[in-house]
Order: structure tokens, then sequence, then C-alpha cells
């Protein structure tokens, strides 16, 4: 008699079947980290600036927005591959290089035009700045206390970091940070949008929802911003409390907003560290060489990846000579359509590939 | 009326017309986005162009891991979104025709959007709008209908069919006489 053969389960641990799915999970993650560092951070809840727990609320309801649709976006069969393969080359000794390129410098932006680097660089560091800025203070990692008369107590994540002079130039800094910030996306948003009235293809392409009104809620935040400082220095405080609900209402739309337009392309710059490692990684590897002229075009892992990637999506350019279409190079790809075209194997003469640019 | 983009391949006289006018569009900063191949070099002097073709089922937004490829209403699809495209270059390597273009320095991948500027209200582009041998032309779906007529076969070989092409495309091309069996007359 045969034995029993026993199945043993698969490695469930109780905490994954404790979510209903990934994105519950990974909220419930987000949020309970989020608690703990603020209970550090406001020695336990008791430096909490609750004039600023709407941006809180909003916070936490973007944190939804962010999970529900970036965990969509990994999950296309190109965008799972290239973040399961960039985490596993995360620790190469580039990553600082390429990161600090394609995240603080934008150099590729640079690439491609002065005044489009100048207007990204203010609109995005003024963006940065002014996060790095107000979620400390939303969420209190970072509050000033005043123990001796005239000196602030800087305090970061519940210690006591330093002590300015209330009237010193440091603190000047720390009280206007978010003035500075204000006027540099509103510098940055108005030389973006002459350019989006200027250029033609931008006339072309963009749209309201998309282009214009990301544009439009940065303006609308950093001038409501600058008005409530306006209000304060300038008109005794009339009119703050009101502008200042507008604001957090701006700043929490703008939030929500987000991951579902223009914006999302914040996180997505990770991903291009990732895919500059993977070509690097994979090309030093191996190329991989064109089944009709021999030389090597692009990492063999990427060929591999780009036919399983179209399979998953049902597209098969598997052809009758025997090879896919991903396994050839550019200008052997187009003669072969050529020869498909014509009848005549234009990819087999050995002739280079004609001039085909055109300097206008 | 919706127009799209036919190619009569064997009228093409290599004059690279539509390569120069590319480079004019609006956005495409001076540099082309398309093709003229000999077809047998070393014999005859014939070429053919080759033009992103549009396909409904495109492989290179399929492979994009950002999403950087969309496809406009008018079925063209789009060059790469300035400010999603990664830089992985999965497209090119997907791309049935070889079609798209990595631009290193700028981190940037362009292709044909089908002069999206003057397509979407109508206007032909760029490189239809020069050819001087109507090998590109911009015709409605009628126009495109009589040339069928006109060269109709009973195997229907005449138009973008699958044996000379990877799937379904909104542009729309008309393949060589001696590939259809026929000797055309103009």
């Amino acid at each position: 008699m045969p034995k029993p053969i026993l199945v043993q389960p698969q490695s469930i641990r109780s905490y994954n079947r404790a979510f209903a799915s990934h994105f519950a999970k990974s909220i419930f993650i987000t949020v309970i980290l989020l608690a703990v560092l603020v209970f550090i951070g406001t020695r336990m809840f008791t430096h909490l600036d609750l004039n600023l727990y709407g941006y809180m609320v909003g916070t936490l309801v973007f944190i939804g927005g962010f999970f529900y649709r970036f965990i969509a976006w990994a999950e296309r069969p190109p965008t799972k591959n290239l973040i399961k393969k960039g985490i596993r080359l995360l620790f190469r000794k580039s990553t600082t290089k390429t990161a600090t390129n394609h995240m603080v410098t934008h150099q590729f932006i640079w690439n491609r035009g002065i005044y489009r680097w100048a207007q990204h660089f203010l609109i995005g560091w003024g963006c940065i700045l002014s996060c790095f800025v107000t979620f400390p203070l939303v969420f209190g990692w970072m509050y000033f206390t005043m123990e001796e008369n005239g000196y602030y107590t800087v305090v970061g994540m519940g210690i006591n970091l330093m002590k300015v002079k209330a009237d010193g130039v440091l603190s000047f800094f720390f009280y206007n940070a978010l003035n500075i910030t204000a006027i540099m996306v509103i510098a940055g948003v108005s030389m973006a949008l002459y350019r989006r009235l200027k250029n033609m293809q931008a006339r072309a392409e963009q749209k309201f929802l998309y282009d214009f009104l990301p544009l439009y809620m940065l303006l609308l935040v950093s001038v409501t911003g600058l008005l409530l400082t306006v209000m304060n220095v300038f008109f005794h405080g009339k009119g703050q409390p009101v502008m200042s609900l507008i604001h957090q209402y701006s700043v929490i739309i703008t939030l929500l907003y987000l991951p579902f337009g223009k914006l999302a392309h914040i996180p997505f710059r990770a991903v291009s560290v990732f895919a500059k490692n993977y070509r690097e990684h994979y090309g030093s590897q191996s190329m991989k060489n064109c089944r009709v002229c021999g030389d090597p075009f692009v990492s063999t892992e990427q060929s591999n990846d780009v036919i399983q990637i179209l399979n998953e999506n049902d597209i098969q350019f598997k052809m009758q000579e025997g090879f896919h279409l991903a396994e050839l190079c550019l200008p052997c790809r187009r003669k072969y359509r050529m020869s498909r075209f014509s009848g005549f194997n234009t990819h087999e003469a050995k002739v280079k590939e004609a001039n085909q640019n055109a300097k206008g | 009326m919706k127009k799209r983009l036919y190619i009569e391949l064997e009228n093409c006289i290599g004059c690279r017309s539509c390569l120069a006018a590319c480079t004019q569009c609006g956005g495409h900063e001076q540099r082309n986005r398309n093709y003229v191949y000999d077809v047998n070099p070393l014999i005859s002097r014939q070429t053919m162009p080759l033009m992103c073709l549009h396909c409904e089922n495109p492989a290179c937004a399929r492979s994009c891991p950002a999403q950087a490829i969309q496809i406009h209403e008018t079925g063209a699809v789009l060059s790469a979104l300035v400010e999603k495209c990664i830089g992985c270059q999965n497209c090119t390597i997907a791309c049935p025709y070889g079609i798209p273009k990595f631009d290193s320095e700028q981190n940037l991948m362009y292709k044909c959007d089908l002069c999206i500027d003057r397509t979407k209200d109508g206007i032909p582009p760029m490189c239809a709008s020069v050819c001087p041998s109507n090998t590109l032309q911009w015709l409605s779906e009628e126009e495109i209908a009589t040339k069928k007529s006109q060269f109709a076969l009973e195997n229907e070989k005449w138009v973008s069919s699958m044996p000379y092409l990877e799937g379904g495309t909104n542009v729309k091309i008309n393949l060589p006489g001696i590939l259809q069996g026929v000797e055309k007359l103009f």
C-alpha cells in the first residue's frame, strides 16, 4: 500500500493572513509606523501642534490614494520585473551617483534645455524643501520650545538639537523657509506656464487636468501660503484664520491629486535609477548579439525580459526564420521589415544602414 | 472626419523629404523620427519609407514600466511623456519595426507621434504633406476603401495584413504590386 503523501501547507504566516490585500497591509504598516514616529517625536503626544491637524488627516487619506495608485502600477508586468530586479541591484557602487544625477541635480533635464531645468529645479526643490519643513511640523517630529527668554530650542524627534537666538540669522531662515520656497515655486510655475503658452509641442499635447491643474494647484498653495505671511506682517493678522483654512484645503487637495496626475512622476523617478542599474549591470554581464548581423545591441537579460513581458501581454513576435524580433538589433529589425514589405531579404544584404538622420 | 496615414510603399523615390519635414514638426526639436531604406542596395535604387505604424495594441506601450507611452484618442501612439520616461529602453527592444529612438543624454525615448499637433485637427502629418510621389498620403476611410477596391484581390493582400505586419495598425499600408501579384497602373 502506498504511503499517503503528506501535503505540507505552504508557509502561510499568520500576519499575511491577517490582511485582506497587499493594499490593506501596506497602509496598516505605514500608519502604524507613522503613529510610532509621532509618539516618539512628540514626546508621547505632548507636543502635537493641533493647529495643523487638518494636514495630518489629509496625509492619511493621501497614503490611501498613494498605495492604491502605485500598487496597481507595480502589478504591470514590465514594472514588476523592473522593480524586482532594481531592488536586487540597489547596492551597486554607481547607485549614489545615478541617484544624485537623476533625483537631485536632474542633469538629464539640463540636457533637455536650461530653461526647463531652471523651472523644474525651482518647482521641484521648492516643493521638496517645503515638505521637509511642513511634514515634521505636522507630525511633531520638529518643534520649538523657549526655555530661556530670547532663545529657541530646536527639538527634532524628541531630542534637543540646538539653541538659536530668536532674532538671529539662522532663525530668520527657519521662520521664512516656507516663504522662500513659496517664492521659488511661484517663479518656477510662472516659467512653466509661460513655456506651455509658447512651446508648440506642449500646446499640442497639454491637457487641462493633466498639465495645467498641478501647476495651478502649486500656484494656489504658494500664493495662499505667502498671503498668510503678508496678513501677519502687514495687516496685523486680519483675515489670517480664513486664509489659513484656504491654504490648508489647497495643500490637502494637491496631496490627494498627487498620485493620480502629473505629479505622480515624483515617485516614478526612483525607478529610473533602477533602470540605469539594470542596464549597466546586465550589460556588463552578457550582451545579446543580433541574430542577423551579430553585433551586440542590448543585454541578454533585457532582451529575454522584453520577450517575456510581451508574452504576458499575449504578443508574440516569433518569426518563421526562427528568431524573436526582440533578438534583432534596431537597424536589422527595420531592414527585416523592408524584406517583409518587398520580398527581398534586405536584412541579409551586407550593406551598412544608410544615413537616417536628416539634420534640419 | 477621421483620416489615416496611408503608405503606398513602391511609390517611394528616395528623396527623403519625409525625413527633412519630420525635423520641422513643432516639438520634434530638429530630429527626424522616421526612416527610408534601400530595398536591395547593391542591385536597384528602389527605396521604401518606414514609419511608426501606430499599432492598435502597441508593444512599446505594453513594455513600458512607467506608462510613459500614451495613446491619443485619434489612435496615435505618442512619444514618451518627458516626465515619466525612465530611460530603460524596453520600448526600443519591444517595437517589432525598430522605430523608437533613444537619446541617452536626455534619458528620453522619442518616436513618431504622427505630428499630433497637426493630425488631431485633421491636418496631415509633416511627412505626408511633403511627399512628392504620393507614397505617404493622408486619406479618409472612404478614400482608403476606394483604394482597396482598386487593388482588391481575393486574398485581401493589399493592405496591412498579418503576414507582413505584426497585428493591426492605424496606419494602412499598400504593399508593392509584386507581392500582390498585380501590376499597378498610376
